[in-house]
């Protein structure tokens, strides 16, 4: 019952995207097309889980037991860019069709603040070690929800006849506006 | 060869400068922050206890409560830290029990990221004033969009019925978790 | 034309910030803390400054370094530098400020994934001498906390009706909410394009 309600919490009533407004940049740059936003969304995913379990383990193993907190952000950050490099290489060697389909989103995913964020957030919540996997799944199912939903409104857009002053990036954060006060409708889910 | 050794030397050096500096600054920073939280509980406490002259802190299965004396030293009450999910996110209160465990004696929120203007009124006064000297058995009710006739009734925040529900139940299941280990 | 290039030359690296390359507005960088701490005026310019120190701090630190790093760990050792300063800032904003920091909440460290800082390190930074990089960051740093302070105020003027006593109307609730947040910021850009466009 806890999981299901950080599930449904980092997915939708709180979603990384449109509420915590946590990895804009891809969001802006990745969603004018359905399967590339699929394909980013499952790459964010992947590395979000790992990014939370391996933070976690850093954070209760070394961080908290050492006293070393102010290493916090410093050591998270290092973690995540390496994880990415390790994930690049990993997919690289294993499979092709895999790394043809998600090797060039990978490098983007270094700067994205979902992953920084979600790693702070599951260290200042306390999770314990499954409750912060979920949050990291969840996390990642949010963000491709987002990216998908804009992806499809933008497939649409093309034909509308856009001021021109507007086109690109006003008009998908004016869509992003609309949607975030759509996701509003989930909050109360997991209310008490 | 020389290459990846100068590489680990350049990326440990500027490691180990870091790791230093920012030791001195939280060594620095600490005795501020600590200053701080402590500011911040003793400012709650007084809001739900104004009595209280010292307090001491208790950690007992999973609930965290403050034991408060008033200037004779004699218990003044309890403050009782409580939290849960609200209509967006968790939201953390303390409310305040009088000595021989009867009444409540105020209510503080400490966080919460409700809905602005809406939910978020729960830390406004008008609502949680309403807590202050109802009793904690049994169980607080709320009513909606009419003053409460029954005794340990709360009106419910027009427009923000799920938050104002949060609120009584995060209490009622603390307190009584509460009251079971005293 | 001859005059004193050298001079010019610093007052438009550190002006471009301003408008040409105006962080937020131009070039779209750093959109987290845009949207996530502007619900008010001062959350905004609490946000710039911090992220202003960070990137002052940050970019002069790593002209000084630059020839000393490898070439491919330098994106690591940036990110070292920038993580070393943000903490700097955000164990100095709980010690001294700790109501800013509660209200500014995760943001302050998410500035180290704040596009913005890292892009200025490895395009400017890298290849200038501190004191033109200093300017540099200087320039984009304020261009980052006006752009946010403005968004800020609009905000908080529509949203809650509180930045002058005076102002007395509903306040647009919608404006504080996340969506407010992003329509707020795409009208202001689309907006910026259209004096770029009358302008040209």
């Amino acid at each position: 019952m806890d999981l299901l309600i950080i599930f449904i919490s980092a997915a939708v009533v709180n979603n990384f995207v449109l509420i915590y407004f946590l990895g804009i940049c891809p969001f802006l740059g990745v969603s004018n097309k359905t399967e590339k936003a699929f394909s980013m969304g499952l790459a964010t995913t992947f590395v979000m889980v790992l990014a939370a379990l391996v933070t976690w383990l850093i954070n209760n193993l070394i961080l908290i037991p050492f006293n070393l907190p102010f290493l916090q952000y410093v050591s998270f950050i290092i973690v995540i860019a390496s994880l990415v490099q390790f994930v690049e290489m990993f997919i690289r060697k294993t499979s092709s069709t895999l790394y043809r389909a998600l090797g060039i989103f990978l490098p983007l995913i270094t700067t994205n603040c979902a992953i920084l964020g979600l790693a702070l957030l599951a260290a200042l919540r306390e999770y314990n070690f499954i409750q912060s996997v979920v949050f990291g799944f969840a996390a990642g199912v949010g963000f491709t929800l987002a990216l998908l939903i804009m992806a499809g409104i933008r497939e649409e857009l093309e034909m509308a006849p856009i001021p021109e002053p507007f086109k690109g990036a006003p008009i998908t954060l004016i869509i992003a506006g609309l949607l975030a006060l759509a996701f509003m409708g989930f909050a109360g889910l997991i209310a008490g | 060869m020389n290459k990846i050794v100068r590489m680990i030397v350049v990326l440990g050096v500027i490691g180990l400068i870091s790791g230093g500096t920012l030791a001195l600054v939280y060594q620095w920073a600490l005795p501020k922050i600590i200053e701080n939280q402590i500011r911040e509980t003793k400012a709650a406490i007084f809001k739900v206890l104004p009595e209280t002259r010292s307090y001491k802190k208790v950690v007992k299965d999973e609930l965290t409560y403050f034991e408060c004396f008033d200037d004779r030293g004699e218990r003044a009450g309890t403050a009782i830290l409580c939290k849960g999910n609200g209509y967006q996110g968790e939201i953390k209160l303390m409310v305040g029990v009088n000595a021989d465990f009867t009444k409540f004696t105020g209510l503080t929120i400490l966080e919460q990221v409700e809905t602005p203007g809406l939910g978020a009124k729960i830390a406004e006064r008008k609502f949680f004033k309403q807590f202050k000297d109802l009793a904690t058995k049994p169980p607080i009710a709320y009513v909606k969009g009419r003053p409460p006739e029954k005794p340990n009734q709360i009106q419910a925040i027009t427009g923000a019925t799920i938050s104002s529900r949060a609120v009584v139940n995060i209490i009622n299941k603390t307190v009584k978790e509460w009251l079971e280990i005293q | 034309m001859a005059g004193n290039p050298v001079k010019r030359n610093l007052s438009y690296e550190f002006l471009k910030g301003l408008w040409d390359e105006s962080p937020i507005f131009r070039q779209l960088l750093g959109m987290c803390p845009t949207l996530a701490v502007t619900t008010t005026a001062i959350n905004a310019l609490s946000m710039g400054l911090a992220t202003s120190f960070v990137l002052v701090c940050s970019a002069t630190i790593v002209s000084f370094i630059r020839k000393l790093i490898p070439n491919q760990v330098r994106i690591a050792s940036y990110i070292v530098v920038i993580a070393t300063f943000v903490t700097i800032a955000d164990l100095f904003l709980k010690g001294n400020f700790p109501d800013i920091s509660k209200a500014l909440g995760p943001f302050v460290p998410l500035i180290v994934v704040n596009c913005l800082i890292l892009g200025r390190a490895e395009v400017f930074a890298s290849r200038h001498d501190p004191f033109p990089a200093f300017v540099d960051a200087l320039g984009m740093g304020f261009g980052f906390s006006i752009a946010l302070t403005v968004l800020g105020t609009v905000r908080e003027i529509l949203g809650s009706g509180t930045i002058f006593g005076f102002l007395n109307f509903e306040p647009w609730v919608i404006m504080i909410l996340p969506g407010g947040a992003f329509i707020t910021l795409g009208l202001l850009i689309g907006l910026m394009n259209m004096i770029k466009e009358r302008t040209k």
